[in-house]
């Protein structure tokens, strides 16, 4: 893109590229290629099946949860693995798991969406609730503690939810929508906040091995605009509606500058995950002793999981307890409960997508 | 900002559809606008009508959708279901009854 | 900021800055010591009235303490990393910006204090190390009217012949010297290199190494041992988040330590821990003179990353160390430090400290290539797609061939008559560490 911009000539109806029978449609950022929608949707779903049989993300005969949120990419996801699974006789079971954080207005619409894809994809449907696990909706909390922090509740809520679902459905594996942006920011982030230990591990196609449900990330290296591109062209149902409880129009300057640097460069997205593999980190860097959490058995590198600590605290009228970066929580509550100020307005940022 | 199906058409001159603005622009998804040629212009190019939309469709949060003299990077332009990329983005010239659909990639998952 | 000066061993340099100190103290007493407003009281020596302005840490201390404090990471940085020793000749690379107006600064007030030791010791032992100082003139690529380059020169020359005793030498030496010092042709030669290089970014890329050969070739010829540049935290936070960008995640650790000795003559930055505001500040307070030069603001991605990096520094002022602090956490090479020789010259308590500090080598010399045109240790994928290639027809293949995966996207051109241009642009330090690089990659797979 740089130093060579388009002239303003206009051609209507330039040739696909590969094809060069019918007209392009898109300009593929990875490629710059310009291509058609049916030579689109053709590499797009190659692509990615490459990515599933190259890092084997997949066994035959597993079952395997998706990520449901209701969005773009968790959509494309359903809809391209059910039909990858069928196209390539993957032989999985493929369910949808939704969280629904009860947020009205917002979660209660996508489900909706969700629940209209189980019957589109003939994909069973499992829901978990956080007034079920947790005895609290994202509602009755977000009135507690207010707009402050409350992304950080619902990220450490969500994450065990879903693992929690997926144990429900007995499943062998949970895959995310994670978008190539989505992982480039997050190098970014964990650069920025200086988070050595989730700077080796965010760019991992297959995370959490050692935990109870691994998950991977099948959109690792897949452009958001191509996922977009690919859920209108198939006029594919999602909900887009930015959460009402984040905190922020836009989710912080990264995922500007990411998209400022896609417009330059679209490259600098997979060269930032590039980088984040790359990185050369020795393992000598400590990483937290995983244990399980003493009061619900969940995995932790404390006494209690970051959830219980959580829970304690809004249980208790507390609900500052456990946020922040102080080290020694469980050791001590009351401390817990006054550096909750640490938290820098770039920490609160990360929601939505990045945890799920 | 999600771009969706349905556009209504007119044969009315100078009238252009415009889906994707919903979040912006009290909730109405599709705008079929009557934009009038600046003096002397032959053509409306995406140029004209980016600012036409900030004058006067954009109710709230024009940041949300414009920076500097084009779209914010994150948002998708597609005239007649077409990348805006390969029409040469805002040098794209528009015609009479041109879809223009904008898709925001800054949220949802 | 995290690291201060903690560990002042020299007595002299104590003593000085009491006496200073106490100077001051005396004249400001009459002025602040009667209110009681704390908040502007000096957070280090507790008496002085803080500098305001601007805000950050650095606004809590007096103006001596805020010297004192920049000048000790500089120390700090130095000794730890035994970056200067007695018997060295080191080169100081000034732009005219306030980074390395500073690092000149104080690597003279180190010089003059080492003279002051020299003279004051009976036996005297310890020699005191040189300093010299080179200023590149890069208007063969930022085309600037004459009598501006003169004037700049002429002020250049100034600031370095007003820093006193012991003299150091300036070199000015203009870029397109990388060719040969007497070449006619250098400028059009350089010319059509980076005439041949289509993205804006990397050009300016280009132009940096382009720069460090320059600055190697002088530092070689001159006799000079050490490079020292300007580079602080506010640089190197940039470096790290646009080398990210580029993709060269795997190599950036090797430029972003206190020391590298990849180069013919190893690279010290004992600046690494110094923002660049500090900087800035310190030559506003000093009236230390710097030299605006017209080259123009970043383009393409260091632009944006420049103005993204800023951004964030505005919102949190801890940032840039943030950045820097997590990038030094990731595994320097075996050459970001400085040699070990037997130099019955270096003192034992040089020697310890080195032992404290430095890293212990986890990989053999032999084991790292790097790329012909940015230096780069290269990473796996590119040594395996290089293994892969085999014979190549052209020398400009095996070129291409040679560099690391961000330079062949960036720099190296795509179309074979341009690469063909640019080969013949190509210094001879490039040419031979492509020759060199290959040679050694086919010993490696035979």
């Amino acid at each position: 893109m740089e130093g060579a911009d388009s002239k303003p000539v206009k051609v209507r109806g330039r040739q696909c590229c590969i094809c060069d029978k019918r007209r392009a449609a898109l300009k593929r950022p990875k490629t710059l290629e310009q291509i058609c929608r049916e030579c689109f949707y053709e590499v797009f779903e190659e692509e990615i099946h490459q990515v599933i049989v190259q890092n084997q993300l997949f066994k035959p005969g597993e079952r395997i949860a998706i990520g449901a949120s209701g969005g773009k990419d968790s959509t494309v996801l359903a809809y391209v693995l059910s039909e990858l699974n069928r196209r390539h006789n993957y032989g999985l079971d493929l369910f949808l798991l939704s969280v629904d954080e009860g947020i009205t207005g917002y979660r209660d619409d996508s489900l909706e969406t969700v629940k209209r894809n189980e019957i589109q994809y003939r994909l069973p449907l499992k829901i978990v609730s956080y007034k079920d696990l947790y005895g609290w909706t994202m509602d009755e909390i977000v009135k507690m503690i207010g707009l402050k922090n409350n992304c950080t509740f619902c990220g450490v809520f969500r994450r065990q939810a879903l693992d929690r679902g997926a144990a429900l459905l007995k499943v062998d594996k949970l895959a995310t929508g994670h978008n190539a942006d989505d992982i480039a920011e997050t190098v970014l982030l964990n650069i920025l906040r200086g988070d050595i230990a989730r700077l080796s591990r965010c760019t991992s196609i297959v995370t959490g091995e050692d935990g109870p449900i691994p998950r991977c990330k099948p959109f690792k290296y897949t452009y958001e605009k191509e996922i977009v591109m690919y859920a209108y062209f198939k006029r594919l149902d999602y909900f887009s509606t930015e959460c009402i409880y984040s905190p922020n129009a836009y989710r912080g300057f990264a995922r500007e500058f990411i998209k400022d640097l896609e417009r330059m460069r679209p490259r600098a997205i997979l060269d930032i995950i590039q980088s984040g593999e790359d990185f050369r980190i020795s393992t000598s860097t400590k990483m937290p002793e995983q244990g399980t959490c003493e009061r619900c058995g969940y995995i932790s590198s404390q006494k209690w999981c970051k959830a219980c600590v959580l829970l304690e605290g809004l249980n208790r009228g507390l609900p500052k307890l456990g946020i922040g970066r102080s080290r020694g929580l469980n050791n001590d509550h009351t401390k817990g409960a006054k550096e909750s100020n640490g938290t820098k307005s770039f920490e609160s940022k990360q929601c939505g997508t990045l945890d799920f | 900002m999600a771009g969706s199906g349905s556009f209504g058409i007119s044969s009315a001159p100078g009238h252009y559809n415009i889906g994707g603005l919903e979040l912006l622009c009290d909730s109405v998804k599709v705008h079929n606008v009557k934009v009038e040629l600046q003096n002397g212009a032959e053509k409306l190019t995406m140029k004209d009508l980016l600012g036409w939309v900030r004058t006067n469709l954009i109710k709230e949060r024009p940041e949300m959708f414009m920076k500097g003299d084009t779209v914010r990077p994150g948002v998708l332009v597609l005239v007649n279901d077409c990348d805006w990329e390969l029409s040469g983005q805002l040098d794209t010239t528009l015609e009479e009854k041109d879809v223009v659909v904008f898709i925001s990639t800054l949220h949802g998952g | 900021m995290a690291c201060n000066a903690s560990s002042c061993q020299s007595n002299c340099h104590r003593s000085d800055e009491q006496v200073q100190e106490e100077e001051v103290d005396s004249s400001t007493n009459s002025i602040t010591g009667n209110d009681n407003k704390n908040q502007n009281v000096c957070a280090k020596c507790k008496f002085n009235e803080s500098i305001s302005g601007c805000g950050g840490e650095d606004g809590r201390f007096c103006a001596d303490c805020f010297r004192g404090n920049l000048y000790g990471k500089f120390r700090l940085a130095v000794t730890s990393n035994a970056m200067i020793c007695p018997t060295d000749n080191v080169l100081v690379a000034f732009s005219g910006g306030p980074s390395s107006r500073v690092a000149l600064q104080f690597v003279h007030e180190m010089q003059d204090k080492s003279q002051k030791n020299f003279e004051a010791n009976r036996d005297r032992s310890l020699p005191v190390f040189g300093v010299g100082v080179a200023f590149i003139d890069e208007s063969a690529f930022f085309p600037a009217p004459c009598l501006e380059i003169d004037k700049v020169i002429q002020d250049i020359r100034l600031i370095v012949s007003g820093l006193g005793p012991p003299r150091k030498e300036l070199h000015v030496v203009p870029i397109e010297n990388i060719y040969s010092s007497n070449s006619i042709n250098g400028r059009d030669r350089l010319k059509i290199l980076l005439d041949a290089v289509s993205d804006a970014t990397g050009k300016e890329d280009l132009l940096l190494h382009l720069r460090m050969l320059s600055l190697q070739k002088i530092a070689s010829e001159k006799g000079f041992n050490r490079l020292v540049l300007g580079s602080c935290t506010s640089r190197i936070a940039c470096h790290v988040i646009s080398a990210t960008v580029k993709g060269q995640g795997y190599s950036m650790p090797a430029d972003i330590q206190h020391v590298d000795a990849r180069w013919e003559i190893p690279v010290v930055l004992p600046l690494r821990d110094c923002l660049a505001q500090e900087l800035y500040r310190l030559c506003h307070l000093d009236g230390l003179k710097t030299v605006e030069l017209h080259k123009g603001p970043h383009s393409g991605i260091n632009g944006l990353v420049s103005s993204f990096v800023t951004l964030l520094q505005e919102e949190n002022p801890s940032r840039e160390c943030t950045i820097v602090r997590t990038a030094g956490k990731l595994t320097p090479f075996h050459f970001n430090r400085i040699p070990e020789k037997n130099d019955s010259n270096i003192t034992l308590a040089t020697q310890r400290r080195q032992k404290r500090y430095n890293l212990k080598p986890n990989e053999s010399i032999s084991s790292v290539t790097f790329c012909p045109i940015c230096n780069s240790p290269l990473n796996q994928s590119d040594l395996l797609r290089w293994s892969k290639l085999g014979n190549f027809q052209t020398s400009s293949d095996s070129f291409d061939a040679a560099c690391c995966s961000s330079c062949r996207f960036q720099i190296l051109p795509k179309d074979s008559s341009l690469m063909e241009h640019f080969s013949k642009g190509l210094p001879l330090p490039m040419v031979a560490r492509a020759k060199q690089s290959s040679y050694s990659n086919l010993c490696l797979l035979r």
